[in-house]
């Protein structure tokens, strides 16, 4: 019902005081011109005069069925603005769908108090883990990280609460992932990079001695999301997800650009241009990452991050072309392009400036 | 707190710590006047004259603000609050599990205490900054005109051209003030890599990162690429250096003189302070004469050091089991501590849970 009002602009829950005496008395209603969130409160036939503070008088809380909150919860924050017959009260922060909200003005009777309801949107479950990086079904057991990819944008706080690692006797993992206190979120928060312990991850380390890597090579695992994570909207997933995997061996070699396979188009067509790496790729960098010097297109990774194409935006001219691969792109173990993730202290570390921080890899497309 | 303790640091003969250059410096020079807008309030600190650094992750800056919160707080005052994130919730309009606060830092002049408060959990989620003095009343500070100056972090992700925002982001973890420049310690969604840079203040140019390289005693090896979760300056015999405490909890130390762009540097590991534990924040005050850290964790309770063990500490480089190095005593009756900053030569300032859902802001005796 509330809804409904709101959507035509009107008053809402109007209260004032008994009809049947002669003198005026003020009336105290809520006011939603469109958008409930942005509701606010108007107190009309004030004739007591303008108190000194509108806040002695006039004030908004957020309802709480129970007591003990209700008893801390201090008044809302807002704009008192003197209207012709009284006052208006504007709320400093939008309302939040799904809570009630109580305008209360002290009149010399008893008084006045008006509840408003902020409808949800929607009320039923729909946002579901849309995907989860890496696709492989097969991970090496030094594997680095996961995104999970949300279909609509998620809340944050409290992450890891909801994201279990399983074995396949269903024994819950201890402490597999790195709890970030500011949680890696994408800006839409619709991505959330989860990485494994390095300590969980590195040979030889205390970690690993105590509670064995988060994954071990030959076994089978079960990453779970909970469907009590609650989305933007406060509402929970539609589903739990969950990706079942098997683990292989580690991979300590870095990606070698020299070792991928690139089909290069046919000349004067937008036909797509293939690279095919011998190991998956981490998704997110070889998406952003890799790029060919001077062509416009969109990029996709198909058959689990094995394969990045490129659909240019322009029919390919004949010519020299150039793949640019930033030497910080990883494969599903963190290695990047001449640098294995896990470094020994006995290694000579080598110096960083002489490496180079793009590899380029030409082709030809003929005419 | 990502809050220095200038106070105490100021006043410490023994450890000879200037946190800010003999020379008077116009240190609000180059601020403009005006509104200043936040996508997210991440670690704050104080700088001198009541200037707050306030970083946001989502922006890739961070907003140094002239505060005018300036008068010298006169004699020793307690600050308690109860269910702060309640009151909050109230006074902003929602309900208290839509309030985070994601960090805590005491304005050392007037011994306020100043909240990054985020109202929502979602993308939409407004960030707040919020002061509260001895008479325990939250007050938001209002930002619509307010001297002020930005500096744009290097290498922050450019948005693509297909109107997407970039995914990538890199989280502030820490920021402090030391001398004449804010130091910043970060860690990107993407590829595992952490940074620490120097940005020289006020605000002139900005210098790329510092990948900073430590012997993880407990994991047996380099953790080139660990995120820095806390640090304080702190100088030793009469070199400035940083102590940072590493996830999983190394405690590092490196000198502030090797920050420089693109370096690599090698930080010594003085203590091993246990594994399964994530460190929050860390504070250097002195007590009869002696100086001390105390580092709160999530796992580990408070942890006290004596800092007269650091200048003298050897450095890890064998594998630990356990703890090692420095050694340190838990303070057992400081629970739940989320937040942790220092509100005068004798208090601390700390945010904690009292329940699942009710967090005091309350001052505590240093131990």
């Amino acid at each position: 019902m509330i809804g409904a009002l709101a959507a035509h602009g009107l008053a809402l829950m109007t209260s004032g005081a008994a009809p049947e005496t002669d003198t005026p008395s003020p009336t105290l209603r809520w006011v939603a011109e469109g958008d409930p969130r942005e509701a606010y409160v108007d107190v009309e036939g004030w004739d007591a005069g303008a108190p000194e503070k509108w806040e002695t008088v006039l004030t908004v809380h957020v309802v709480h069925e129970d007591l003990h909150t209700a008893l801390r919860t201090p008044p809302m924050l807002g704009s008192y603005q003197t209207t012709k017959g009284g006052v208006r009260f504007i709320p400093q922060f939008g309302l939040q769908p799904g809570l009630r909200y109580r305008a209360t003005l002290k009149t010399e009777g008893k008084p006045l108090v008006v509840r408003f309801d902020v409808p949800r949107e929607r009320t039923t479950p729909i946002t579901v883990v849309s995907h989860i990086y890496p696709s492989s079904n097969v991970l090496p057991e030094n594997l680095l990280k996961f995104y999970l990819h949300f279909s609509a944008p998620m809340s944050r706080g409290d992450v890891y609460d909801h994201i279990h690692l399983t074995d396949a006797e269903g024994k819950e993992v201890e402490l597999p992932f790195l709890e970030i206190d500011e949680e890696l979120w994408s800006p839409e928060m619709r991505r959330l990079t989860l990485f494994i312990d390095p300590g969980r991850i590195k040979r030889g380390v205390k970690p690993l001695e105590d509670l064995g890597p988060s994954l071990q090579a030959g076994s089978e695992y079960t990453l779970t999301i909970d469907a009590n994570w609650l989305d933007a909207e406060g509402l929970p997933l539609k589903e739990a997800y969950q990706k079942t995997f098997r683990v292989g061996s580690p991979d300590r070699d870095p990606p070698n650009p020299t070792q991928w396979v690139i089909a290069p188009p046919k000349a004067n067509t937008r036909d797509p241009l293939s690279i095919t790496f011998p190991e998956p790729m981490e998704a997110a960098l070889a998406k952003r990452l890799i790029r060919v010097a001077h062509v416009v297109g969109d990029v996709r990774l198909h058959d689990d991050e094995r394969r990045w194409v490129l659909e240019p935006k322009d029919p390919w001219s004949p010519g020299e072309y150039k793949v640019m691969v930033p030497a910080i792109i990883e494969d599903l173990a963190g290695n990047n392009i001449g640098k294995r993730f896990e470094v020994d202290i006995f290694e000579k570390i080598d110096d960083p400036t002489t490496k180079p921080t793009v590899v380029s890899i030409p082709f030809r497309i003929g005419d | 707190m990502r809050n220095l303790s200038f106070l105490s640091l100021a006043a410490c003969l023994a450890c000879q710590v200037t946190l800010f250059p003999a020379k008077a410096t116009d240190w609000t020079s180059g601020m403009t006047e005006g509104k200043v807008t936040f996508q997210s309030m991440g670690p704050l600190a104080f700088g001198p004259e009541g200037i707050l650094l306030v970083g946001d992750a989502l922006s890739a800056t961070v907003t140094a603000i002239a505060t005018g919160d300036t008068e010298k707080a006169e004699g020793a005052k307690t600050i308690k609050v109860e269910a702060i994130n309640v009151k909050l919730a109230g006074m902003l309009g929602v309900g208290a599990d839509q309030i985070l606060i994601d960090d805590l830092a005491v304005n050392p002049l007037s011994r306020k205490a100043y909240l990054a408060v985020s109202r929502g959990r979602g993308p939409e989620a407004k960030p707040i900054l919020v002061r509260v003095g001895s008479e325990g009343m939250p007050e938001v500070v209002s930002l619509e005109k307010v001297k002020h100056a930005v500096a744009q972090l290097p290498d922050a992700p450019a948005d693509d051209d297909s109107g997407r925002r970039n995914p990538r982001t890199e989280s502030i973890t820490d920021l402090a003030f030391f001398q004449d420049r804010v130091l910043i310690a970060g860690l990107a969604n993407e590829e595992f890599a952490s940074s620490f840079r120097a940005i020289p203040f006020p605000f002139k140019n900005i210098e790329g990162g510092t990948t900073v390289e430590i012997f993880h005693g407990a994991h047996g090896r380099f953790e080139t690429r660990s995120p820095v979760r806390t640090f304080v300056p702190f100088t030793i015999g009469e070199e400035p250096h940083l102590l940072a405490a590493y996830t999983c909890t190394p405690l590092v130390q490196f000198p502030v003189k090797s920050l420089k762009p693109g370096a690599q540097i090698k930080g010594k590991t003085i203590a091993e302070l246990g594994n399964r534990n994530r460190p929050l924040d860390m504070i250097v005050y002195q007590k009869d004469g002696k100086d001390y850290l105390l580092l709160a964790n999530n796992n580990r309770g408070i942890m006290k050091i004596d800092a007269s063990q650091i200048a003298g500490a050897g450095s890890i480089e064998d594998r630990v089991r356990g703890t090692g190095g420095v050694t340190y005593n838990t303070i057992d009756s400081w629970e739940g501590i989320r937040q942790l900053d220092q509100l005068d030569d004798a208090q601390a300032l700390v945010l904690r849970a009292t329940s699942e859902d009710s967090q005091n802001l309350e001052s505590l005796a240093l131990p």
